[in-house]
Order: C-alpha cells, then sequence, then structure tokens
C-alpha cells in the first residue's frame, strides 16, 4: 500500500464537496433507517404487548367464569366447566417476535402479518394471516431500510466516490504525468480505491456492529458476524468490478456510465427479468386448492354421515378408541360434529402443504438464479441473517399449524374423555394452547 | 432550430455507440412489451379459470338452506387489467382472493409477494421499469454534455455567429432528445395496441395516452433539467454528478421517505385495533345466531306488527332471514364507518403523496402511470368496494330468499332449490372508466405541467443572461 496515495485521496475527499456530501448524506440516511427499523420493530412489540394483555384479561375471564357465572351473561348456554366451551372461549395467539436485528433490515416483514389470533378452525392461510393495514403504494416503494441501502445505494456511493479516478487525469490529459509519478499507475489507481473501500468498510461494520451490541447485546453472535461478512464480501465484489472498470477508463463520463451501467445490470435488469421470468414460469397461485378444502370439502365433511365422521376421527386420533365416550355403545352425535374441527384441520394442513410446495418450486427457480443474479442472492441472505425472509415467516406458519393442532387435539381428547373443567385443569389447557 | 434539431439527429446516427444503445433499447422494449402481455394473459387466464371453478361450484349446489349457503359463500378474485403489462404498481403487493360471505368482510388475501423470496426491490422487469429507471438515466447520459461539448468544441460560438439564439440551441437539442425518447415511447405504445388489438377500446385509448403524456413530460422534464443544470454549472462532470444525484431523489430516496412521512401524518389503525373497534361496535348491534339478544325481540315486535299477527309461528314468511339480514345491515354499517375511514386515510395519504410531484416530478409520473395501467391504490379501492357490494347483494338475495322464498319460521330444513342459487348473479368487475376517476389525477398532471413550465423559464433565463 502506498500511504503517500492513500493520504492524498483523504485530501482529496476532505476537499470535494460533492464526495464528502454524497458521504455525509448516506451516512445520516444510514442512520435514519436504522432509525426507522427501530420504528417498526418497536411498533410490532407493542401491537404483541397489547395482544397479550388482551389474552391475560381473557384468561382472568374465564377463570372467574369458572367460579361464578360458567358464562357470559348474553349467551346462557355456554358453559366453561365443559371442555368444549372453555377451550373455545381461551384465545391463542403466535406471534413472530421481530428479531433483535430487525433495524438492519426489514426484509418481507412487510408482505407478512406477525400474529394470528388461532381457533379451532384456523389454518395458515387465512385471510387474517395478510400484511400489517399499509399503504399499498408505500409498500411498493417500501421503506428506508439498512438492508436496502447497503446493497442498493452504497454501490451508487461508491460510484460518485470513484468514478473519476484515472478517468478525471483522461479528461484533463495529464494522465502521462501521473504514470511518470508512479511506476505502475495500476497499484496507484489501487490504492485510490483501496481508501474509499476501507472508508466505506469501515462505516457499514461499525454500523452494524453498532446495533448489534445496542440493541442485541451480541446476543444473535453469529447472524451479526455473517451480516459483516456478507456487507463487507457485498462491497469489496463491487469494489473489484469498479477497479477493473477504472483501470480501463477513457475519461470521468465513460467510467460513470460504465459503472451505473454495472449497476443497472446487476441491482434492476437482472433482478427484474427473472422476477419477471418466475411469475411467467409460476403466475400468481388464486390457491383454488385451498379454497376448495376450506369451503366446498368443509362442507361435504359436515355432510358425512356419524360413522362415517367416527372412522375419519380414529384415523387422525388413535389414542381417541381408549376414551370413556368411545367405548360407549351408541354414538354421541354432539360430541362428533363438535370433533368436526379436527378433521377440517387436517385437511387444511395437507392442502397448506401443497402450497407450501408450490412456493418452494418458485423459491428455488429463485435460488438457481442466485449463479447470475447475486444482489438478490445477497439480499435473501441479508433477510435470513435479521429472521425477515420469506423462510422466516413460513417457520411461523409452522407455529401457528402446530397450535391449531394442538388446540384440535386437546379439544377433541378432552370431550371425549368426558372431562369437566375445574382451575387446575384449566391451566393444564392453558400450557398446551399457549405453550406456556 | 430545425437545423439544429436535424444536425443533432445526423449526429446520433453517425454515433456508433448511441446506435448500439438504441437497437437495445429497441429490442428489449419489444421483448419487454411481449413478454410482459403474455405473462399478464398466463395471469388473466389464470383468475378467469379460478372464477369459473369457484362459479361451477356454486351453480352446481345441491338445493340447500340459504343461509347455509351464505356461510359456504363465494370467491373474488381480483383481476389483471389488460395494461398490467405496462406498469403493475400495487397488484405486486395486494393479495387477490377475497372471500365473499354472510356476516363478515373479510380481508383480501394471497399476496404475491408473499408467495416466494424476494427477487427484485425494483419490480418485475416491466415496461415501466425500463421507463421509470433505465431509460431516464441513459438520457441523462446523452444531456448532460449536449450543451457544455459545444462549448469545449468551440461550435457553439459558430452556431451563434450564424445568427442562432443560445435559446433556440439549447432547446433544439433538448427536443432531439426527447424526440429519441418519444420514439421508444411510441414503439412500446404501439406493440401493446399491436400484441393486445383485440382488447383494446376506448377507455384503454385514453389510457394509453395519459401513459404516453405523463412519460413524454417527465422526459422532457428529466432532459431539460439536465441540459439547465449544465447550463448553470458549465461544467459536465459537476452536471453529471448532480443530476445522477437528483435522479436517486427522485427515483429511490424521496418516494421512500415521503411515502414513510404522508404516512405519519394519516397514521391508520393496526389491524387488531380495526377488528377490536369494529367488534366493538359490532356487538351493540343485533346478533342473527343470538335468541338471547334484546335487539332481536324489538326486531320481532316490529315484523308481528308489520304482520299484524301475535306469534312468529303465525307470520307467512320466516323471521331467521329478516334477523340474519338485520344482521347484515347492521354489520354493513359498521363496516362502512371503520373501513370507509380506513379507505379515507389511504386516500388522503395518497393526495398528500401527490403533493410531493411539486419536489418530486418522479412522484407524479409513478402516479400517472400506475393510473393509466389501472394498478393504482384507487383502482385497487375501486375493486374492494365493488366486491363489498357485491357481497351484499350476494347475502341480501340469499337472506330474502330464506325469508319470503316460502319457508316459515322454525323451518330449519328448508331448502332453496339449484335453480335460485344458478339465478343469483356472478361477480363481474370492470375497472373504473378512466375519466370519471381523472380528477382524482389532477394534482399529477399539473404538477409535470408545473415542471415543465419551470424549466422552460430556468432554460429561457440562463441562456438569456449566459456570457461565453
Amino acid at each position: 500500500m502506498n500511504i503517500s496515495v492513500f493520504l492524498f485521496e483523504f485530501k482529496h475527499f476532505i476537499r470535494s464537496k460533492a464526495k464528502l456530501f454524497s458521504y455525509i448524506f448516506f451516512m445520516l440516511l444510514c442512520g435514519f433507517s436504522i432509525y426507522n427499523g427501530y420504528e417498526i420493530m418497536h411498533k410490532q412489540i407493542n401491537t404483541i404487548a397489547e395482544i397479550k394483555d388482551k389474552q391475560e384479561l381473557e384468561f382472568i375471564q374465564i377463570t372467574e367464569w369458572l367460579e361464578n357465572k360458567k358464562g357470559p351473561e348474553d349467551k346462557p348456554w355456554v358453559n366453561v366447566e365443559d371442555p368444549y366451551w372453555s377451550i373455545r372461549y381461551t384465545p391463542s395467539y403466535v406471534v413472530k417476535n421481530p428479531s433483535a436485528l430487525f433495524p438492519l433490515g426489514i426484509g418481507q416483514s412487510e408482505h407478512f402479518g406477525f400474529y394470528k389470533k388461532v381457533t379451532r378452525w384456523s389454518s395458515t392461510y387465512d385471510s387474517d394471516m395478510v400484511e400489517e393495514i399499509s399503504n399499498y403504494e408505500r409498500l411498493i416503494n417500501g421503506n428506508i431500510d439498512f438492508s436496502f441501502l447497503i446493497i442498493f445505494l452504497l454501490p451508487i456511493l461508491l460510484i460518485i466516490l470513484t468514478y473519476n479516478i484515472n478517468g478525471l487525469e483522461k479528461d484533463l490529459k495529464f494522465n502521462k504525468l501521473i504514470s511518470i509519478q508512479n511506476n505502475k499507475i495500476n497499484h496507484w489507481i489501487f490504492n485510490r480505491l483501496l481508501f474509499y473501500l476501507l472508508l466505506l468498510l469501515l462505516s457499514v461494520d461499525i454500523l452494524i456492529l453498532g446495533v448489534g451490541l445496542f440493541n442485541d447485546e451480541f446476543y444473535s453472535t453469529q447472524s451479526l458476524f455473517k451480516l459483516v461478512l456478507i456487507s463487507n464480501l457485498y462491497i469489496i465484489s463491487f469494489s473489484i468490478v469498479f477497479y477493473f472498470i477504472n483501470k480501463n477508463a477513457r475519461s470521468s463520463s465513460s467510467v460513470a456510465f460504465k459503472m451505473i451501467s454495472i449497476w443497472l445490470l446487476f441491482c434492476v435488469i437482472i433482478p427484474g427479468s427473472v422476477h419477471q421470468y418466475v411469475s411467467f414460469k409460476y403466475p400468481v397461485n388464486y390457491m383454488t386448492d385451498f379454497l376448495d378444502v376450506n369451503r366446498k370439502q368443509t362442507y361435504e365433511v359436515f355432510k358425512l354421515d356419524n360413522i362415517d365422521l367416527y372412522d375419519i376421527l380414529m384415523e387422525i386420533h388413535p389414542e381417541l378408541v381408549q376414551t370413556k365416550k368411545a367405548q360407549e355403545k351408541t354414538l354421541d352425535n354432539q360430541l362428533i360434529r363438535r370433533s368436526i374441527s379436527t378433521i377440517i384441520n387436517q385437511m387444511n394442513i395437507d392442502a397448506a402443504n401443497e402450497i407450501e410446495i408450490q412456493n418452494e418450486d418458485k423459491n428455488n427457480l429463485i435460488k438457481f438464479s442466485y449463479f447470475f443474479n447475486p444482489v438478490s442472492y445477497v439480499q435473501n441472505l441479508w433477510s435470513s441473517c435479521t429472521a425477515t425472509d420469506y423462510y422466516s415467516y413460513r417457520k411461523f406458519r409452522l407455529e401457528i399449524e402446530e397450535s391449531v393442532l394442538a388446540r384440535n387435539r386437546l379439544i377433541v381428547l378432552e370431550l371425549w374423555r368426558n372431562n369437566k373443567v375445574d382451575k387446575l385443569t384449566y391451566q393444564k389447557y392453558l400450557g398446551v394452547l399457549n405453550n406456556l | 432550430m430545425s437545423i439544429i434539431f436535424y444536425n443533432e439527429w445526423k449526429g446520433f446516427l453517425r454515433n456508433k455507440l448511441f446506435l448500439f444503445f438504441i437497437s437495445f433499447f429497441v429490442i428489449l422494449l419489444f421483448i419487454v412489451t411481449f413478454f410482459g402481455i403474455v405473462q399478464n394473459n398466463k395471469q388473466i387466464k389464470s383468475q378467469n379459470d379460478a372464477h369459473s371453478h369457484i362459479r361451477a361450484q356454486w351453480d352446481e349446489m345441491n338445493p340447500s338452506n340459504p343461509h347455509s349457503a351464505a356461510h359456504f359463500g363465494t370467491y373474488a378474485f381480483k383481476p389483471n387489467s389488460i395494461l398490467n403489462s405496462l406498469d403493475e404498481g400495487v397488484n405486486a403487493v395486494t393479495g387477490l382472493v377475497l372471500r365473499l360471505e354472510g356476516h363478515k368482510q373479510n380481508e383480501v388475501a394471497f399476496s404475491e409477494a408473499s408467495q416466494s423470496l424476494t427477487v427484485s426491490k425494483f419490480g418485475k422487469f416491466k415496461v415501466s421499469l425500463l421507463f421509470q429507471f433505465i431509460i431516464p438515466l441513459f438520457l441523462i447520459f446523452l444531456a448532460f454534455n449536449i450543451y457544455t461539448s459545444e462549448i469545449s468544441s468551440g461550435r457553439l460560438k459558430l452556431l451563434l455567429v450564424q445568427g442562432n439564439s443560445l435559446r433556440k440551441i439549447v432547446f433544439a437539442k433538448v427536443f432531439s432528445l426527447l424526440s429519441l425518447a418519444t420514439i421508444l415511447l411510441l414503439f412500446t405504445i404501439l406493440a401493446q395496441c399491436l400484441f393486445n388489438f383485440s382488447n383494446i377500446e376506448l377507455d384503454q385509448v385514453i389510457r394509453l395516452n395519459v401513459f404516453f403524456w405523463s412519460y413524454f413530460i417527465y422526459y422532457f422534464i428529466i432532459i431539460s433539467f439536465t441540459v439547465l443544470l449544465s447550463l448553470i454549472l458549465k461544467k459536465s462532470t459537476s452536471a453529471l454528478s448532480l443530476t445522477i444525484i437528483t435522479w436517486l431523489l427522485w427515483t429511490i430516496f424521496l418516494p421512500k421517505t415521503i411515502g414513510n412521512f404522508t404516512e405519519s401524518l394519516t397514521p391508520l389503525s393496526t389491524r387488531i385495533e380495526l377488528t377490536e373497534k369494529m367488534k366493538e361496535d359490532r356487538s351493540k348491534g343485533i346478533d342473527g345466531h343470538n335468541p338471547f339478544d334484546d335487539r332481536k325481540k324489538e326486531l320481532e315486535e316490529e315484523v308481528l306488527a308489520r304482520y299484524d299477527v301475535d306469534s312468529i309461528s303465525d307470520l307467512p314468511i320466516n323471521f331467521a332471514g329478516i334477523l340474519m339480514q338485520a344482521d347484515e345491515e347492521y354489520g354493513n354499517k359498521v363496516w362502512d364507518k371503520h373501513y370507509g375511514d380506513l379507505y379515507e386515510n389511504l386516500e388522503t395519504q395518497k393526495r398528500n403523496y401527490q403533493f410531493s410531484g411539486f419536489i418530486n416530478p418522479f412522484a407524479s409520473l409513478q402516479s400517472l402511470s400506475m393510473a393509466s395501467a389501472g394498478t393504482d391504490l384507487f383502482h385497487h379501492l375501486d375493486f374492494l368496494n365493488a366486491a363489498e357490494s357485491y357481497r351484499r347483494y350476494f347475502i341480501k338475495t340469499l337472506n330474502n330468499e330464506y325469508a319470503f322464498g316460502g319457508s316459515r319460521t322454525g323451518e330449519r330444513g328448508w331448502k332453496a332449490s339449484n335453480e335460485f342459487f344458478r339465478s343469483i348473479k356472478d361477480f363481474s368487475y370492470k375497472e373504473a372508466n378512466f375519466l370519471s376517476i381523472l380528477s382524482k389525477y389532477l394534482i399529477d398532471i399539473f404538477c409535470l405541467l408545473f415542471w415543465g413550465m419551470s424549466l422552460v423559464v430556468g432554460i429561457n433565463f440562463f441562456s438569456r443572461k449566459e456570457l461565453i
């Protein structure tokens, strides 16, 4: 490394108003994006806290009913000593808590819901699984997000900082002078570029580690350092490409044009083309298979005879055979009807799995494009570190699925065991329903 | 002026790099328009198939209780407009399927953005992506030294000596670049008309006109702005840096920050808040499924008085149907209040955002581009309102059949015929006629014109004062 060239570049940077302003502006934007990420994160945390409070009040309400009135005043037929009603009236919410690194990348979080009230009829593709209420036009423009700044805008900052290296000298026709003063022109270009590379790496690393320290206390160390590594490799990759452009510069405007073209190609054109192709190959899923299960097939199940329903139930829950009610000689019509949700739930799970498989096919095609579409790869890798990618939300959907399954299993087992609910039993229910 | 214009074009055609880029863009536009239309048609077909599939299930329904049929419900699928291939707008982030059923209004679900990993932050490679991000940049690179190169080569003095005014020279250069952008625009519109010839109606012609003129003015702004900066700064590199920074501000930074700002000016309820408020208001009305409800008793008395009988068993109609419809109408009022407020807030946010066109012409362009393609917020809300109106018609028809179709109160097993179910009109949505909603976009049109006029004044001013 040639220190004098390096120091000269520092002086040049400080004196160049446009470059200095662009750098400061970018850093302010980064600060704002992290603040914005914190705001969204806290909004989610507050909503989750509200849900928990509400849920707590509802638990207390049922406990009170168990002591006195047995149910709401306007619905005298409700008796919470019956497991059917106590479980039905016990709310359970599955929430996706934002990760501590959320301010560093909100990823796909704006396209998914982060809480779900679970009933025995719920499924992972219910209409309340949609994103939080927001302005659709703002959603297409997106938020000022730190990951967006690093992945999409930082290369532009790098262009502003480096586009005239070796180009300006050719514009002003004193490039020969530089060649005379510097034995190896490539080293001279490298050293100048290195200054900006180190400046950006240092700035980005400080911001990432800063958030890690203050928000996470280095709890998610692995993800945090993965973010540092991804961002550094990403910036270095762009710098390498830009080095070759600078090396072969004809003029500063041609360098700027080439650099911007590279940015457009990798950040806009290739991802946009892949996106278009993926949509062409896998058009938007109207989920008719799922809708059929949710509607037509559900109604067909309701029309089945009790004996058929009994057989299906025993297939789903073989453990029911040993229960008190299953030992009785006649089938309890109400019991069978109250157990139908577990059959529907099984159908919902199967249909949802089909959708997940179709989505995975789409994802595989996207992943296949990574070798010529590195920006999308970096983007999804980054989102996985901040737990805001598609797979983080798929995990959330699986948790919902487990919760619905647990609720249905509990209701069926308790009904078929013909149990009566008291405060102690209810506490056990809460344990199962809310994973307490 | 026409000679300079003609001369500029001669220069363009002699430049191999220029010829490469113009051929590249023409081919790219052709491919993008063609594949955009193919993909859009594929999606329209997929939507039609889903719609027919769901309707067929309804038409095949066995005789059933109309209220059960209301719970069975139906689905509204958000259709793609044929110009969606130009600009996808909000369609990638909004849901596409809306369940329509009794007692409750659902959210439109299953957005494309939630069905896979992220691919592109700037959307699919559609015509709008080319026209909004890539071609302006190309124009900036062509325009940034269009004036300064004349100074450095000494040709400017020659042109002035020949009796041309600086203003005329600058405008001739601006219009020569604009004519280039116009060719690309016209080419796309022609390709759109060619591939979609059978589907183009008067409304689409109007929309394509709006699309064309919006981009035409925006390109005039981009070119004039770049030339104006080079007039002021007199250095091509400074003009280029500043124009690129401005382009970044306009297309990336300001839409995001102003979008966030307008959302904070008119905050929206969270989903859980909205649900709770609606639930609370709903609890104050009639509950069709609660026989102990006091308000139900009031309605019962009112109906008994209307039919002049003493007990509901004496009614010649089925009271359950009337009760369900009363429940429904109360629910509709609650929905109108809360969702009315929500939609109003969304429209206010949009309107506030439209005003940002005064500092960011890209905001106006984006708004008009989506509007002309029928893919903006107003069109989406129009679809949601149409779906809700249909839901009301659908449920009311079922409830009326339940009440007045021949059954008496207490006859829960009574079934309406398949003919009745088939007689219920299917949901059919046609996007709003553009002229009927044109007033919503006047701010955008005004902002673009304002920018265009201001730049004409700016160029006039600086080319008059310029000292050579």
